[in-house]
């Protein structure tokens, strides 16, 4: 049976993420945090620009929904070219890296944002085991 | 440190907002829309907290201010701030949080349509950690606003943070407090023959760690935190800056101990000179020209006098005793909170960012009281600092250390 494939930033896509990171990241793992996020991909294949909006309740993704127009405000906006994302996505680049080098940008607190990196990254991995479709 | 005191009932304490409402009262009376300060000064004035990155204020028309540092360290600054972690971003090599983003992203609300007036911080000093805005910096901010304009207006803290407050002074004498332990132990170590085998460093280590002890952040100054000096370098010419050698202390020979202790940002600075034996009439000539030269300046400040006044009736006083040749012709150097350290007063002189010669003192202000004695000749020198507040009638000297230069 093939396996099934999500369409990257569609609403499937965004149920199945919620769906898996409530089942991998526990509170605990998530370290109990209360933020919420929003990553702007900009230059979408049909040219728009979309963001994921996160919020985040005491260790527990509440929210997770694919935004186009007038984005909310977060705690953290993290902007960067679609096909980036993608690549941190299918965890081919890491988001540490991709701010380092510029591509990608934060806004919000640096010093809160360093401390929830590691937070990120287990959400990115666990987005990573989604299959997707760019 | 902990956290800054809010309490008033606190000696030390200081009304941080209230020096934020007079900053952003002096903005709206000069039409800037948002100030940014980044000198050393500045920062510990507003802030409380030691900024030793590269750091930044904006301080808005109204609310509290934004403190920008290097990452490392925003979490550190806001907890010894009296601002909240809020209150203290760090700044990173990341896309959207390197300084110029920061920095933008907090100023930009305070100009309509990009439109507007942004204070800024300046010039020049001797004082390296000064921390006038770069030309880069300038530039960038420049770019990222283009219809802004910019106006040099460090006079505003300048001129806001002339008068000490009774916090502030109190703060100083405690530092002086712990200096004056520091060269208490360095009196008892270095007597009875306790001097010799032992180097300069040693002296400006030792004393670091009574004061310390004592309750001292950190022998502040940027000149090689305590400075000693023996023998020749003592005597160098003009010589006002002596980190601590690997020289040995030698019978003979002069010693001067400057140590420098900071407490909640208040800076002791005390200079104590000795000779040690056997001391030769002539050594002994220059030393008592030296005393009596210091208690006369002590005795000379007041209110109303300026800096040139006081040299030309010290330097008077050096050509009747015949010693006017070893005198460098200045008496005395800027002080505040860490940071503020050489210039006195406005930038209002001859020379843009030196001391107004005819600046007039006020009581209430602090200056240390600084004299330097040099004969490369005779490979002997005397150094005097300590911190004074103007009184009413005089000055206050912070360090009770007795002024003497004592053959040991």
């Amino acid at each position: 049976m093939a396996t099934q494939k999500f369409k990257y930033l569609s609403p499937e896509w965004a149920e199945e993420v919620i769906k898996r990171v409530n089942e991998k990241l526990t509170p605990e793992r998530m370290k109990h945090i209360t933020s919420s996020m929003l990553t702007i991909n900009t230059s979408c294949p049909d040219g728009k620009d979309r963001a994921i909006y996160y919020e985040i309740v005491d260790g527990v993704v509440t929210e997770l929904s694919i935004r186009e127009g007038e984005f909310p405000k977060a705690e953290f906006t993290i902007t960067a070219d679609y096909q980036l994302f993608a690549k941190i996505s299918r965890a081919e680049l890491k988001a540490r890296a991709a701010l380092m080098s510029g591509k990608m940008k934060l806004k919000g607190p640096l010093v809160k944002a360093l401390r929830l990196s590691p937070l990120v990254d287990r959400l990115n991995e666990v987005i990573a085991t989604i299959p997707t479709e760019y | 440190m902990p956290k800054t005191t809010t309490s008033k009932k606190d000696p030390y304490f200081i009304d941080f907002p209230k020096r934020i409402k007079d900053i952003q009262a002096e903005m709206g009376n000069e039409g800037i829309d948002v100030y940014l300060g980044s000198r050393l000064r500045t920062l510990s004035w507003t802030l409380d907290a030691f900024c030793p990155w590269r750091s930044y204020i904006v301080i808005p028309p109204q609310g509290l201010p934004t403190a920008v540092t290097f990452v490392i360290d925003a979490a550190r600054v806001a907890d010894d701030s009296w601002l909240d972690e809020e209150h203290v971003l760090g700044y990173g090599p990341m896309g959207g949080q390197d300084q110029i983003t920061v920095l933008y992203n907090l100023i930009n609300p305070y100009l309509k349509y990009d439109v507007g007036v942004i204070g800024i911080e300046s010039g020049m000093g001797t004082y390296l950690p000064e921390g006038h805005i770069t030309q880069y910096e300038y530039e960038c901010l420049k770019a990222a606003l283009p219809r802004a304009t910019f106006r040099n207006a460090h006079d505003i803290v300048d001129r806001l943070s002339l008068i000490k407050d009774e916090g502030t002074i109190n703060r100083f004498r405690e530092a002086s407090r712990i200096v004056d332990i520091g060269h208490r132990e360095v009196y008892k170590f270095i007597t009875n023959g306790g001097y010799r085998g032992i180097t300069e460093t040693e002296i400006a280590g030792l004393a670091a760690y009574v004061m310390r002890k004592a309750g001292s952040e950190w022998e502040w100054s940027f000149t090689g935190g305590n400075e000693i000096a023996s023998g020749y370098r003592t005597g160098l010419a003009a010589g006002g800056c002596t980190p601590a050698s690997r020289k040995g202390l030698k019978p003979g020979e002069p010693l001067m101990v400057d140590l420098h202790a900071m407490f909640k940002l208040a800076l002791g600075d005390y200079a104590h000179n000795y000779l040690l034996g056997p001391a030769t009439k002539r050594q002994k000539w220059h030393a008592k020209n030296f005393v009596d030269l210091v208690k006369l300046c002590l005795k000379t400040y007041r209110p109303g006098i300026s800096p040139s006044e006081l040299a030309d009736e010290m330097l008077d006083f050096c050509e009747e005793r015949g010693f006017a040749e070893y005198m460098v012709p200045g008496f005395e150097h800027g002080i505040g909170m860490m940071g503020d350290e050489w210039r006195i007063g406005l930038n209002d002189g001859p020379f843009p960012y030196w001391t107004n010669p005819d600046h007039k003192y006020q009581a209430g202000e602090m200056i240390i009281c600084a004299m330097q004695y040099a004969c490369p000749e005779e490979n002997i020198g005397f150094r005097y600092e300590n911190p004074i507040l103007i009184t009413e009638s005089g000055c206050e000297a912070m360090s009770k250390f007795p002024l003497a230069i004592e053959e040991i």
